[in-house]
């Protein structure tokens, strides 16, 4: 699934709308050694256009644009749209990130960030894309010794079966749903505990805290259950 | 009073003038205060402005020490009681407190009532009466006084050396007037005679003053008797008729001599008033041009000086409400020392004390506060003349303008000054904005594509040779070491403004300790690291970005200074109502005595190594701090560094249902 090209006929078409030169450069340089199509806005005017005559697979888009705010962007292109977006950020203020997750970015990466965070997250927005067409979900989750029976209700690590009550498997169901993608603290409150609670976060804190106890070798050192500072959580996958 | 304040009751009282002025007339008298009070009261039931005036003749510039002091104070009990005060000079005080309420649109006067006996009046003329006479639609009032006890007779008055060279003078100028009569004799009348001594003694009138002109006057009628009347060198007259003569010439000598003396006294006062005035607004022209403070004192001293003919200090306080002198002055520091005494004590209560006043008179200097509209501004000494002549009190209140006038541009001064230190403040964290979002920017963004661009060819390890893969892991890992120190900047130039806000939250410990661990998980690559955090810890309140900060200063803090292999250590426990979180390595560990410094800014133990610029330590302690907790460093038995920081477990924990 990772190499383009298996599930689709063509290389998924990639839009960037960056107006920092150099880090078009460098995208470009590492997306099409990968595989994939790039084309290039440097304006928001320029990218929403691009969007509606190119209908690209995926927009990278970054937050601090010149000509228009990049929350902007986003609501515009979400009327007509749900192609994912990922959204660029330079600004270390975690309220811009769950802005714009909000207002429908499917991920985020911060800048500075490293290539493989950078073709993780396009691996797995492309992969959500694809199977909210397909609608290819299997019966078993497994990554790493972590493995999730989903027709039965039932979690292992390693051969060890693990007794999670029915909240913790509420939260490791979502994380599933969203595997590879960071999901808010938010969207875990209300869709778990329900919407009197989205403020609660410290609910979430306790939960996801007993769930690391029972799922990872080291608590201090998470492998699957990362936590976003300030965001929410990521069920990592790779 | 130009507005006359909104009264509810107006229809039951009687309907006023709308404008309504009082004058009160001040004098020495001891009930001269309760006059100024009576003045202050009427004032007050009116609603109206009112004014103190003293009028100062040319007799009253010989009161006693005592009568000077109470007119003083009571001048200051006016002013102090809100009213505008003013003294006058002139010959006849009913004339000029009638021509002056007239000026002034008065429309009450009130002054206090005569205590000496009345047959005075007849000689000297009655203040009142003639107030009354001469005022017009003005009404007067005189008041009672309550004090039964007559003013005391024997007024001390000042006395001046006699000047005994005047009187030689005057012997020489009837001796020549005479010598000029007896050249004149042979050939004019007598008549004539005394017009030549009339010139002589108006001569000395207005050289030598009032004694040496009675002197004159006598000495020329007994010249005129001797030398020209028969029988000649004889006193005693031939004819009767002779004493009338003697006696009119006496009477029209003394007349004229006493006149000439007193437009001479007008003369001069008129000229001394008018240097004074011409002083005054020299000084306020010279303020007007220049900004400093030392410049204004300077301004002040040499005008004030002029004018007094007295020596000048000026002290204002400094930055610790201290008091600096500002004249140009050379004293014993013995002397000064009691002297800053005084002064101190002046500017602490706000009222004038030293020499000539009843606080502290043994004082060598008179010390004024300078008081301006929004408080004191300093003390304004003055050491008198050689002569030690005491101020009269036009000219107390005249140097208590020259003090006003300083203030109020000492005051303008200071204000200019720190108008200038805001507007400087505004700039430097305007500067320092605009510089932290330049940094944010312009560096990140690079910043950003060499990380993305480094980890791009890292990505291809099996197509690069070891030397250019070498080459590359530390390219990138110089730019992550960037990141991070342009993330501490930020973060510090953060804290420093004020911008962080502290927004904790009760989360598991474990928690930041993962975040920050996967974050840096490059760099603590070669450094084994096995947290111990207890799993009965307690939810902490933090701000956990600000504390993924902190552990993360300290653990690149360990790597830095510690070999690759070292192990690096953190726990976590409880102890009383705190948190305690510590990392411990294995390194050099702290020189002794440095344990505190190197939490300053910029400070670092070997300033030439590589590692950090010195922000890193600093940061944490501004963090902690923010959370209401310490942070301490110490050398580690059996070697390297132990970096301790608590958090408080304030407030209550929040509570979670259980399930089921």
């Amino acid at each position: 699934m990772s190499s383009p090209g298996e599930e689709k006929p063509k290389s998924p078409l990639i839009l960037v709308i960056e107006d920092d030169s150099q880090i078009r450069r460098f995208l470009r340089a590492i997306l099409t050694h990968e595989g994939y199509y790039l084309i290039e806005a440097t304006s928001a005017q320029e990218g929403i256009v691009q969007v509606g005559l190119r209908h690209p697979d995926l927009i990278i888009l970054d937050l601090g644009l010149p000509d228009k705010d990049g929350m902007e962007v986003m609501r515009v292109l979400r009327e007509w749209t749900s192609t994912p977006i990922i959204v660029l950020t330079a600004r270390s203020q975690e309220k811009d990130k769950v802005a714009a997750l909000d207002v429908g970015a499917d991920d985020y990466l911060t800048k500075p960030f490293g290539t493989n965070e950078l073709l993780a997250r396009l691996r797995v927005a492309l992969r959500h894309a694809l199977r909210a067409v397909q609608g290819s979900d299997e019966p078993v989750f497994r990554v790493g010794d972590l493995r999730v029976d989903l027709a039965y209700r039932k979690v292992f690590v390693g051969e060890k079966e693990v007794h999670l009550t029915p909240i913790e498997y509420q939260l490791l169901l979502m994380l599933i749903q969203n595997a590879g993608k960071v999901v808010t603290q938010r969207q875990l409150l209300h869709d778990v505990w329900g919407p009197d609670y989205v403020d609660e976060s410290h609910y979430l804190r306790i939960y996801m805290s007993q769930l690391r106890h029972k799922l990872e070798i080291d608590p201090t050192r998470p492998r699957y259950l990362i936590t976003e500072p300030g965001v929410g959580y990521r069920l990592k996958i790779e | 009073m130009d507005v006359e304040p909104f009264d509810q009751d107006k229809s039951t009282k009687p309907i006023r003038p709308p404008d309504e002025r009082i004058l009160v007339c001040i004098s020495p008298s001891p009930d001269s205060p309760r006059v100024v009070h009576a003045a202050k009261r009427m004032a007050d039931d009116l609603h109206a402005q009112w004014m103190a005036i003293y009028v100062e003749t040319p007799r009253r510039f010989r009161l006693s020490e005592a009568d000077r002091n109470r007119l003083i104070q009571t001048m200051r009990l006016a002013e102090h009681l809100g009213a505008e005060t003013t003294s006058l000079s002139g010959r006849r005080v009913a004339e000029e407190i009638s021509a002056y309420a007239r000026k002034r649109n008065v429309s009450r006067i009130i002054l206090g009532k005569p205590t000496h006996p009345r047959w005075r009046d007849f000689f000297f003329g009655s203040i009142v009466d003639d107030l009354v006479r001469l005022s017009g639609t003005i009404d007067v009032y005189a008041t009672s006084s309550e004090i039964d006890t007559p003013h005391p007779a024997v007024t001390q008055r000042l006395q001046k050396p006699i000047q005994w060279k005047h009187y030689g003078f005057s012997l020489l100028i009837v001796t020549l007037c005479t010598i000029l009569a007896g050249l004149m004799f042979p050939y004019f009348d007598l008549a004539n005679l005394i017009m030549v001594y009339l010139v002589g003694n108006v001569v000395v009138a207005t050289r030598y003053g009032r004694g040496p002109s009675v002197f004159a006057a006598i000495l020329s009628v007994l010249a005129f008797d001797y030398f020209f009347v028969s029988p000649h060198f004889n006193f005693a007259p031939d004819d009767a008729g002779y004493i009338v003569t003697f006696v009119v010439m006496l009477l029209v000598t003394l007349t004229i001599s006493n006149m000439t003396i007193r437009i001479k006294e007008q003369a001069e006062t008129a000229r001394e008033r008018e240097r004074r005035t011409t002083s005054l607004y020299e000084m306020s022209r010279e303020f007007a041009t220049n900004s400093s403070v030392d410049e204004l004192a300077q301004i002040a001293s040499r005008h004030i000086e002029d004018v007094f003919g007295c020596q000048v200090v000026i002290l204002l306080p400094d930055a610790n409400d201290e008091l600096q002198l500002h004249g140009i002055e050379q004293t014993s520091s013995e002397t000064m020392l009691q002297e800053l005494g005084v002064a101190r004590w002046v500017y602490d209560h706000g009222q004038a004390a030293g020499w000539g006043t009843q606080t502290m008179s043994d004082s060598e200097r008179l010390y004024l506060p300078l008081l301006a509209s929004e408080g004191k501004m300093g003390v304004l000494g003055v050491l008198p003349s050689q002569l030690r002549q005491p101020f009269k009190p036009d000219q107390l209140h005249l140097l208590e303008t020259f003090t006003n006038q300083t203030a109020l541009a000492i005051e303008r001064a200071r204000l200019t000054e720190e108008m200038g230190k805001t507007q400087l403040q505004i700039e430097a964290e305007r500067m320092r904005s605009s510089l932290l979002s330049s940094v944010s920017h312009d560096i990140r963004t690079p910043l950003a594509s060499i990380v993305g661009a480094t980890t791009g060819l890292l990505r291809q390890k099996e197509t690069l040779d070891a030397h250019t893969f070498e080459l590359a892991q530390i390219a990138h890992q110089e730019s992550e070491r960037l990141s991070r120190w342009v993330r501490n900047l930020l973060q510090l130039t953060r804290l420093e403004s004020g911008n962080v806000q502290v927004e904790k939250e009760w989360q598991p410990l474990e928690e930041v300790v993962g975040t920050t661990l996967l974050r840096l998980e490059e760099m603590l690559a070669n450094h084994p690291l096995n947290p111990e955090l207890p799993d009965e810890l307690p939810l902490v309140p933090i701000d956990s970005d600000l504390i993924e900060h902190v552990l993360g200063n300290l653990l690149e803090n360990a790597v830095n200074y510690t070999p690759n292999g070292s192990p690096i250590d953190l726990s976590a426990w409880i102890e009383g109502q705190d948190v305690i979180v510590e990392i411990a390595d294995r390194g050099p560990g702290i020189p002794q005595g440095e344990e505190e410094r190197i939490f300053d800014k910029f400070y670092r133990i070997h300033p030439t190594d590589a590692g950090g610029v010195g922000l890193g330590l600093t940061i944490c302690r501004a963090i902690i701090k923010a959370h209401g907790g310490r942070i301490w460093a110490a050398n580690r038995p059996g070697g390297g560094s132990v970096f301790r920081f608590t958090l408080p477990l304030e407030g209550e924990p929040p509570q979670v249902e259980s399930e089921g």
